[in-house]
């Protein structure tokens, strides 16, 4: 009993914080228009991509994946899915900020939509590695509890 | 295994739909489509305040006649003696963005890739779409 509230609240954490950072990198509310532009320049800021189009395909996706991930996180058929999906963007982040990190970069994470503050990395990488082991109970209790019949 | 990745597709395509159809909208209708190569729009940088460090890579002549209010010149005719200025200028904190005259010019990424190259400590560097045409309204 115990077990099953931890992973609810563990599943609401996870999806409340993936539902917010893709909605607030879909729509700037503070200035009524989209927001994909200034994530665009939060990507590109990473300097990982080869390409900078690819910052732009990806301005456009990830928002909504982390939105739709969050959501399908409470449709059973969909749940370990999405908790894949998140466990995935959590620890491809991880690594980029780790990388930004290592090359000392002072750059806006833009995690959360416009971000004006330079980047803490110590208390992303701390907040993001929870976010990843929460990701990682999720994953491990969709597959402990799946059952046959979800299958047929 | 086998069915937690037939998940993730669903949940991967599911996503797919929505990106697709707003960034079709946003291409079509909005003027504040995502640019590449460093770009960005001069209502992209009004929504960051006005800390910008604006740079103005265009021939002194042009610099002298108009520029933008508080820009720095710095091009690569005169980089050597351009570039102590430009550095003295220079906030870690506040973004830089170059700018030349607009359309088809390549000062603006000339100068951009430059600073990126000799001053890789220079991470907040952009280019103006549209350049000083697209300042002036012209």
């Amino acid at each position: 009993m115990v077990g099953k509230i931890i992973v609810l609240l563990l599943r609401l954490v996870v999806a409340g914080v993936f539902l917010y950072a893709g909605v607030m990198k879909i729509w700037d509310f503070k200035h009524g228009q989209s927001a994909t532009p200034d994530f665009t320049v939060a990507i590109q800021h990473f300097e990982i991509l080869p390409y900078p189009d690819l910052a732009v395909m990806l301005a456009f996706y990830l928002p909504w994946l982390e939105a739709i991930s969050a959501l399908a996180l409470f449709v059973r058929r969909l749940a370990l899915g999405a908790a894949t999906a998140i466990t995935g963007m959590t620890a491809i982040f991880l690594i980029a900020l780790a990388s930004a990190w290592h090359r000392g970069l002072d750059i806006s994470c833009g995690c959360f939509g416009k971000d004006e503050v330079s980047t803490n990395y110590p208390t992303l990488l701390l907040r993001d590695g929870l976010l990843l082991a929460a990701a990682l109970v999720l994953v491990w209790r969709e597959c402990k509890t799946a059952a046959p019949a979800r299958d047929a | 295994m086998k069915r937690a990745l037939r998940q993730l597709a669903i949940v991967l395509a599911l996503a797919l739909v929505p990106a697709l159809v707003s960034g079709a909208i946003q291409v079509q209708w909005n003027s504040e489509t995502p640019t590449s190569h460093g770009e960005v729009t001069l209502a992209m940088i009004h929504n960051w305040g006005d800390k910008v460090l604006w740079v103005d890579a265009r021939t002194r002549s042009k610099y002298d006649h108009a520029h933008i209010p508080g820009a720095i010149l710095l091009n690569e005719d005169e980089w050597d003696s351009l570039i102590s200025p430009f550095l003295d200028a220079w906030d870690p904190d506040v973004p830089v963005v170059v700018y030349c005259d607009g359309g088809s010019c390549d000062a603006s990424h000339a100068v951009a890739d430059r600073l990126r190259k000799e001053y890789p400590q220079v991470t907040k560097l952009h280019v103006l779409k549209g350049g000083w045409s697209a300042w002036s309204g012209k």
